[in-house]
């Protein structure tokens, strides 16, 4: 670990980081992830408060699909800590010597308080629009039915659905699937929310309905992390903006920095590829 | 038609609806018990405790590699043999062939059915069983809510296939004396002298309940998957 992976606005020394938390939504520091002999992440650390929108951009392989996964133990960090909401995630290590989480329940609590849509949208197909949006609320959190299903029926409306509830997953369009996934996220109330590529499974055409719906979440002050690589989504959307190269953070700063004026020779490449 | 066999034939109606209604007790009763059987299996087959694991591999393993009938007479004539069992409180139970059918159809079942499952339960889309953990859903509550209710509609027809299977097994219980419908076509075409009017009754009972079974399973997959008509 080198000494200039604590620098510029969003990562701070660590002991700053732990000790001053109260606005701090995710803190992650030193996180390294491997599978097998790859080593996907070596070392990286991100802070984002409360209201910010961070979105991750980097080509495939670069680990950024795999540090928002480690965020809510969808995979496990090999070493590094990850703090939600000023609580640190509790790690052990098994038999084996890998790291599993030390406190399952902790991992599902934290989660309940992790909003995730995924790039494949992983509706439930087995449930209705509806019932895939009640179903977390009911069945995790403990809310009444009725109460749910008014909530549910709101958020549905929110992202323009209203008129699908009782479709089933597989009657619908990507977009509308995706657009059903972030009701469903948004439904469990989230502190933060974390979108894993959320365009990318997508026909061009039904992308922007999904980015409005985001946007929208942005706009009314919603926490998120954003795996993207629609840059002019990015660009305009997000508060900082994070470049990962080969499990590293190789640049951050706010949009403007890394768009307008990057400092790193790679995240140039990489950006004009994308121009 | 000539009319003594007609009229042989009618006096041994009532103990043909009674034949088929015992079948039809010793297949549901297994069928029901040999799937809560299987489900549970399933799940310690694909436990990540490995002697857990093995030990439901075992058993399943012994009883699809082993005839139906053997099984049978393994737990009739078999634990009788034992003093221990002779004098278990189970001992009322396994001294009547009723319930050894039972037990070895629910076995016999229980380990086809949890094959069935557990290739059910892996055709669960990870997605899907990660969307859920990221909700905060974990243990009994995913399997329950998310796993399961796919598993089975990701089973259903191989497990059709399997309903009709012990339908037909169940034939063998009147080896032990059970006068279930094949019994009680063996005993009427012994006092009658007419086995192909008899058997072609009885093929012809267990056609149609087949046939009811058919159209049942199909009607529950319409029903479990309405996006897919």
């Amino acid at each position: 670990m080198g000494p200039d992976e604590f620098r510029g606005p969003m990562t701070q020394s660590p002991a700053v980081a732990v000790d001053d938390q109260a606005n701090t939504a995710i803190l992650v520091r030193d996180l390294h992830k491997r599978f097998g002999e790859t080593e996907v992440l070596k070392g990286v650390s991100l802070t984002a408060r409360d209201g910010d929108v961070i979105s991750l951009i980097g080509s495939s392989g670069s680990g950024k699909s795999t540090l928002l996964r480690c965020i809510n133990l969808l995979e496990t960090p090999d070493e590094g800590q990850v703090w939600v909401n000023g609580e640190l995630i509790r790690m052990g290590r098994d038999r084996r010597g890998q790291a599993v989480p030390a406190d399952r329940r902790q991992v599902d609590r934290i989660r309940q308080r992790l909003g995730m849509v995924f790039q494949g949208f992983n509706l439930w197909t087995h449930m209705t629009v509806l019932e895939n949006v009640i179903e977390a609320p009911v069945h995790v959190l403990g809310v009444p039915r009725p109460e749910a299903v008014d909530r549910a029926k709101a958020l549905l409306d929110k992202v323009g659905l209203s008129q699908r509830q009782d479709y089933y997953p597989s009657q619908l369009s990507g977009g509308q699937q995706q657009r059903a996934a972030i009701a469903r996220m948004m439904a469990m109330q989230p502190r933060v929310m974390l979108f894993d590529e959320p365009t990318s499974a997508l026909d061009p055409e039904l992308v922007g309905e999904v980015l409005r719906v985001i946007r929208q979440l942005a706009d009314e002050g919603a926490t998120m992390l954003i795996v993207t690589h629609e840059m002019a989504f990015a660009r305009d959307v997000s508060s900082h903006v994070l470049f990962l190269h080969q499990g590293r953070v190789e640049e951050e700063g706010t949009p403007d920095e890394v768009f307008g004026n990057p400092r790193s020779e790679r995240c140039r490449q990489f950006l004009a590829r994308r121009a | 038609m000539n009319s003594p066999l007609l009229s042989a034939l009618m006096a041994a109606l009532p103990q043909f609806v009674s034949g088929t209604w015992l079948t039809v007790q010793l297949v549901a009763l297994s069928l029901l018990l040999g799937l809560v059987l299987a489900t549970l299996v399933a799940v310690l087959r694909l436990s990540h405790l490995t002697p857990v694991s093995w030990a439901a591999r075992g058993y399943i393993h012994v009883f699809r590699s082993t005839p139906l009938l053997v099984q049978i007479f393994l737990i009739y004539y078999g634990l009788g043999q034992f003093d221990a069992v002779r004098q278990s409180v189970l001992w009322p139970l396994l001294r009547e062939p009723y319930w050894c059918a039972i037990i070895a159809f629910t076995l016999n079942t229980g380990a086809y059915t949890a094959e069935i499952m557990r290739g059910g339960i892996e055709a669960v889309p990870h997605g899907q069983v990660e969307a859920a953990r990221a909700c905060g859903m974990n243990g009994a509550l995913l399997f329950r809510r998310i796993i399961l209710p796919q598993a089975f509609r990701q089973a259903l027809p191989a497990y059709g296939n399997e309903i009709i299977l012990m339908l037909q097994g169940s034939a063998l219980a009147s080896i032990i004396t059970l006068m279930e419908l094949t019994g009680v076509a063996k005993a009427i075409a012994a006092r009658t002298f007419q086995p192909i009017e008899v058997f072609c009754l009885a093929g012809a009972v267990y056609l149609g309940m087949s046939f009811v079974i058919t159209r049942g399973v199909h009607l529950a997959e319409r029903r479990l998957n309405p996006a897919r008509k």
